[in-house]
């Protein structure tokens, strides 16, 4: 859910806004769009991110959530549209000027400076008094949890020290928006997973609007309270973890946002906001979503987690034929790679490897590589899209 | 026992060209170091006696007035290169467009393949009384009479300078391009307008290549030879044209040789003094 300001001040009286009863949001962009050379890096984008909320731009590299970020930050300039932060047209505003927090990739932390001197610079930046430095530098490594490091050198700490000066830094001079540019890629896994946790903490602690680049799709669903999803430049879906995950409204979402399986299918019938589709023999609603436009008997690919896959004795009806490939041990569960027989169905190719996830280890010891099996697929819980291309 | 594994069976191959090398200075350096111990027969090349009568030689005031000279006009040139190159080179690596940087480069680096003599017979051309600048100057109407370049310190320096400046830009390009735009982004981003931002992060980082630039200058400038021969005409003294005219004017090796040791002990001590001035600074880059 999205932490909205408790606050409701006047709305900012924007040439060409009609007046709100929200506050502004903290960033707004106006059909922004980038162009490198002949490149659009990214296409007519718009978008809002509200006060408070940590939004995360998602998406594979290359696909311009960085770019978005940089536009943000004023690192870019929009080739067109307008840019909005807290209300204010910032447009063509230098980053200096902007009040933006940023923690980089590699954290860059001055390395001829303290850690003291890192995350007071902003503040002296801005002429603020030495005492008054001192006090604040010391409330935000608090925050942070490292009080007793401040006269370290930044090459002295370790990769998780590193970044909790990094958010301390850009933190301190209380910016109208934290942007985070995959920030946990340099630390490894175990560590990744603690400081997720606290960075979430501190954020919904201080309330500060954050915008979160990430490609790693797990990072975007356990920590955003509204994530966007990104490709070749589009912005294809913003809506909660939960939306996006089960509701995608892309085939692009669907496929990038956690494990699926995708599997070849008909379309039947479409009716309001419900469609039917054969897999094989199977007959399943969907949502009808993006079939609206596709002629009943084409083709579709129908969208599946592998964990809504139950494996069932071969030839059982209302089951998808199919045979063990390989079974691969993850700890806590099973991955079993199994190759549908789908050649029943018209035009689609012969088959397709799928994946189910089951708990436990049972099937190591009775589904060896080559054992026929039925699969039962869902009722409920499947998307559809018409193929690619 | 176990048969011993030749880690680097390459190495006496890759280190035998250097041995020959070193082998080679180290021994004129013994040749240089004999000939200033022994004392000087006139009119003959064979020396005499063991003396140590050469360095006394050393503090007559021709010579000390030459080595005060070296050590000024390579220190002003050294300066002055590194004003003029640093933002050259800052340019070169920060500009995102493709001719700029050609322009940078080849202006920057090709005089480089000129060779020293080359380049200052060249500005005996720009400099002289009949020359370029002078002819400009007199043109537009700003002196009437020409300035005198040839022949004078100024002249040298300012010839000293372009022939050192390539080494200065490429020291410092590399310098800045190690530097992760990424601080000056973070810079910016916590309020630091460009120029602030330059001078307290870029700038502080790059001292390390200031550093090393500067005393490369000092080295490569002290070294010199043609431009202050050439421009300086004899009579602009410095070390090498004095080890030149002792040497090879007169004959006069063993002086030579005590001078050129001289020259040799004044550079190192000067470089490190340089060196230990500028630790602070070089601390302040964090390399």
């Amino acid at each position: 859910m999205l932490s909205k300001a408790v606050d409701l001040s006047p709305p900012a009286n924007l040439p060409g806004t009609a007046p709100s009863p929200r506050p502004a949001p903290a960033v707004r962009l106006d059909g922004v769009v980038k162009r490198f050379g002949t490149v659009t890096a990214l296409e007519e984008t718009w978008l809002q991110v509200e006060q408070g909320e940590f939004l995360t731009l998602l998406g594979p590299s290359g696909c311009g959530k960085t770019t978005l970020l940089n536009l943000m930050a004023g690192f870019l300039e929009a080739d067109a549209g307008e840019i909005f932060i807290g209300g204010d047209l910032v447009t063509a505003t230098p980053p200096y000027e902007r009040q933006i927090g940023i923690v980089f990739q590699n954290y860059a932390l001055f390395p001829h400076m303290s850690v003291a001197k890192n995350v007071g610079y902003g503040l002296r930046m801005r002429g603020v008094g030495k005492r008054e430095i001192a006090e604040r530098v010391g409330q935000a490594l608090d925050l942070v949890k490292l009080s007793g490091l401040a006269d370290r050198s930044p090459r002295q700490l370790s990769g998780g020290q590193q970044q909790r000066v990094a958010l301390a830094r850009a933190l301190v001079i209380r910016p109208k928006v934290l942007l985070l540019d995959e920030p946990f890629s340099a630390l490894d896994k175990n560590l990744r997973g603690a400081m997720q946790v606290e960075l979430k903490e501190i954020q919904r602690r201080l309330g500060v609007t954050t915008v979160f680049v990430t490609h790693d799709q797990g990072e975007a669903l356990s920590m955003s309270d509204r994530i966007v999803v990104m490709s070749a430049g589009r912005i294809r879906q913003i809506g909660t973890p939960d939306q996006v995950y089960r509701h995608p409204q892309d085939r692009f979402v669907a496929g990038f946002i956690g494990d699926v399986n995708r599997l070849p299918a008909r379309l039947e019938a479409c009716a309001g906001e419900r469609a039917t589709v054969t897999i094989r023999d199977l007959r399943r609603e969907v949502e009808a979503g993006a079939l609206r436009d596709c002629a009943p008997g084409a083709a579709v690919d129908v969208f599946v987690r592998p964990d809504h896959l139950t494996l069932r004795p071969a030839g059982e009806p209302g089951t998808l034929p199919a045979r063990v490939a390989a079974l691969v041990y993850q700890g806590s569960h099973i991955d079993l790679h199994a190759d549908l027989d789908l050649s029943a169905t018209e035009g689609a190719s012969a088959g397709g490897r799928v994946v189910v996830r089951m708990p436990g280890q049972g099937a190591l010891a009775t589904h060896a590589p080559g054992t026929e099996i039925g699969l039962l697929v869902p009722q409920a819980g499947l998307v559809a899209f018409p193929p690619e291309g | 026992m176990r048969p011993a594994i030749r880690r680097r069976p390459f190495l006496p191959l890759f280190v035998t060209p250097a041995v020959l090398v070193a082998a080679a200075i180290v021994a004129a350096m013994a040749a240089i170091l004999r000939y200033s111990l022994h004392a000087y027969v006139p009119g003959s090349l064979d020396v005499g006696g063991f003396t140590l009568e050469n360095f006394a030689d050393l503090t007559r005031p021709i010579v000390l007035r030459a080595l005060r000279d070296t050590v000024l006009i390579c220190f002003e040139t050294a300066l002055i290169t590194l004003v003029v190159g640093y933002p050259v080179a800052y340019a070169l690596v920060r500009t995102r467009s493709v001719l700029l940087k050609s322009v940078i480069l080849v202006t920057a680096v090709t005089p480089l393949f000129l060779g020293e003599v080359v380049r200052t017979y060249a500005w005996t051309v720009v400099l002289g009384n009949t020359g370029f600048v002078n002819a400009m100057l007199r043109q537009v109407g700003l002196i009437e009479r020409p300035i005198q370049f040839m022949f004078t310190e100024l002249g040298v320096i300012v010839a000293l300078v372009h022939v050192t400046l390539p080494v200065m830009v490429i020291m410092l390009a590399a310098a800045l391009a190690h530097i992760d735009r990424d601080y000056e982004r973070a810079a910016q981003s916590l309020g630091a307008g460009p120029v602030r931002a330059f001078l307290t992060v870029t700038l502080p980082l790059s001292m390390p290549g200031v550093v090393a630039g500067f005393t490369t200058a000092f080295a490569w400038t002290f070294s010199a030879f043609a431009t202050p021969q050439v421009i300086g005409g004899g009579k602009v003294g410095v070390v090498s044209t004095l080890v030149y005219q002792l040497g090879l004017s007169s004959f006069n090796f063993p002086v030579a040789a005590s001078l050129s040791l001289a020259g040799l002990v004044l550079a190192l001590g000067t470089m490190w003094a340089v060196r230990r001035a500028a630790r602070p600074f070089e601390a302040m880059g964090g390399h």
